[in-house]
């Protein structure tokens, strides 16, 4: 069986490609898949410190892509689950040190011993987007629930339809429930509405996220149970290997005061 | 073009425009348009490729032949050509029937700054009468980024999104919603109109008349936007008689 090479990206910046990374290989090697994440954000690698494997890493992307090593030397092990690999990014160079036929190469070689492998790619539509975006069998993109982000968002899609990588699919994260039910927010179907692609994910805005991230710990790992987000992510992965899996229930319950004055208003 | 020769200019010069990037090509005759162009291309491909590209040939005189052979050169290289500015008639005549496009939208400046002597297209003043009668149909998405030129009607069956730019010197038609820019009558042609059925853009401008949507939100029902006493208005889209 040969690999599916998905690639994250989001045009902005800071709207949780790598987090998004982190967690669906992770959620993926969770559920038995052999996964390789690859980092490629070159000269600012930050995949290896959400995964918390940076102590580990000798041999990077770029010393592969230039011969220095063998693919594998550079495939550090996860700590936590054993078919899970990543190849980080170098951090003194720059995204030129690789093209994007080097990335499809190295995919090439990577499909017949994995199942999934997934692509952090760098902000921006530069050459770090192509590299990430060219060996893609299924781009997915990340925004935010925010003009700019969606925005951005959208001119990705422009581009990766561009480049016959079919409209991608999309994942929300770091939405806010409360916000959203206030109207301060955009809601998933305003999203949707300018996006039109189809929806892969609903992430919920989640401080663990943070807490994880800094301890090299992605949130799909921590408990089972109690953590929106990661149960969010979870429910992503298994989409993508095929299992219909509902979106989860983001709306607001309703405290007693709030049906109280909704009473009291429907009354007037 | 005196300015060009006093100083050393290189064969080939490559530029980011708004609409991709331009390429002016020598007009020393002595250098073969194919040869300098592809050696430079081949050189910069991973910069260059997936990019749009409008080219300046200069006074160099081409067929439709040695048009679709450069067209062909582009499309090796992963760029896709949409615009060749020549300023030889005939030439320009070739590029019309190719499809392409013979000037760059909009400005009167040149990509330097200064303003331009004649418009790129030649000493031809502004069109006043209706373009040619040829339309350019997208079935798709405008998204984010894209920029549409066209010289003639547009209609795009489909969503123009915020960020996107769609450019005609007719009318443009939007079958979708009309959520980015569009200029309608590029090329001063004020009859031009535009319409969508959800008419809610970032701007708008027929002519040289601007207009921004006001704010409370698009009409449920599909509008046309049209010069009416010297300024832009949306109205309900109907079907007019024929007049």
């Amino acid at each position: 069986m040969s690999a599916q090479v998905l690639t994250v990206t989001s045009g902005k910046g800071g709207v949780g490609k790598t987090t998004v990374t982190a967690n669906l290989a992770t959620a993926l090697a969770m559920l038995g898949k052999r996964v390789t994440a690859i980092d490629a954000d070159i000269g600012l690698r930050n995949l290896d410190v959400v995964m918390g494997l940076e102590n580990r890493i000798v041999y990077d992307l770029v010393d592969i892509v230039e011969g220095r090593c063998r693919l594998r030397q550079a495939m550090i092990k996860d700590k936590r689950q054993p078919e899970l690999y990543l190849i980080p990014a170098a951090q003194t160079r720059d995204k030129t040190a690789v093209s994007p036929s080097d990335m499809v190469l190295l995919c090439d070689q990577l499909r017949q011993e994995m199942d999934y492998i997934v692509i952090d790619s760098p902000a921006g539509i530069e050459r770090g987007f192509r590299n990430a975006v060219a060996p893609a069998d299924k781009v997915l993109i990340v925004t935010n629930p925010e003009v700019s982000a969606v925005r951005d968002a959208d001119r990705i899609i422009g581009l990766i339809e561009a480049e016959e990588k079919g409209p991608g699919q999309l994942i929300v994260n770091r939405v806010k429930p409360q916000m959203v039910s206030r109207g301060d927010m955009l809601s998933v179907d305003d999203v949707l509405d300018i996006l039109a692609v189809e929806l892969l994910g609903v992430i919920p805005e989640d401080e663990r996220i943070l807490v994880a991230s800094n301890q090299g710990l992605p949130l799909v790992m921590h408990g089972l149970n109690g953590s929106s987000a990661g149960e969010a992510f979870r429910h992503v992965a298994r989409r993508l290997d095929g299992e219909s899996v509902p979106f989860m229930d983001l709306s607001v319950k309703p405290t007693f005061m709030s049906r109280l004055r909704a009473f009291m208003n429907g009354q007037n | 073009m005196a300015g060009d020769e006093k100083r050393v200019t290189p064969a080939v010069d490559i530029k980011g425009i708004r609409d991709g990037l331009l390429i002016r090509v020598s007009d020393r005759a002595n250098v073969p348009l194919a040869e300098a162009l592809g050696d430079e291309l081949a050189r910069k491909r991973a910069f260059l490729a997936g990019s749009r590209v409008a080219v300046d040939v200069g006074g160099r005189a081409l067929g439709g032949e040695q048009l679709a052979a450069l067209g062909q050169l582009f499309a090796a290289h992963d760029m896709t050509l949409w615009a060749v500015l020549a300023a030889d008639g005939d030439t320009r005549d070739a590029v019309r029937r190719a499809g392409l496009a013979t000037r760059l939208s909009g400005s009167a400046t040149d990509l330097d700054g200064n303003a331009l002597a004649a418009p790129p297209n030649g000493g031809e003043p502004p069109a006043k009468e209706p373009p040619p009668a040829n339309a350019l149909l997208l079935r798709e998405t405008v998204r984010s980024g894209r920029a549409i030129w066209h010289e003639g009607h547009v209609v795009i069956v489909g969503d123009v999104n915020p960020g996107a730019e769609v450019m005609a010197a007719g009318s443009v038609i939007v079958w979708g919603r009309l959520r980015g820019l569009v200029h309608a009558g590029a090329l001063g042609d004020t009859s031009a109109v535009i319409c969508a059925l959800e008419l809610n853009p970032t701007q708008l401008r027929i002519a040289d008349h601007i207009a921004i949507a006001p704010d409370n939100g698009p009409g449920r029902s599909p509008e046309q936007a049209a010069i009416r006493d010297g300024q832009i208005v949306a109205e309900p889209w109907v079907t007019r008689p024929t007049s």
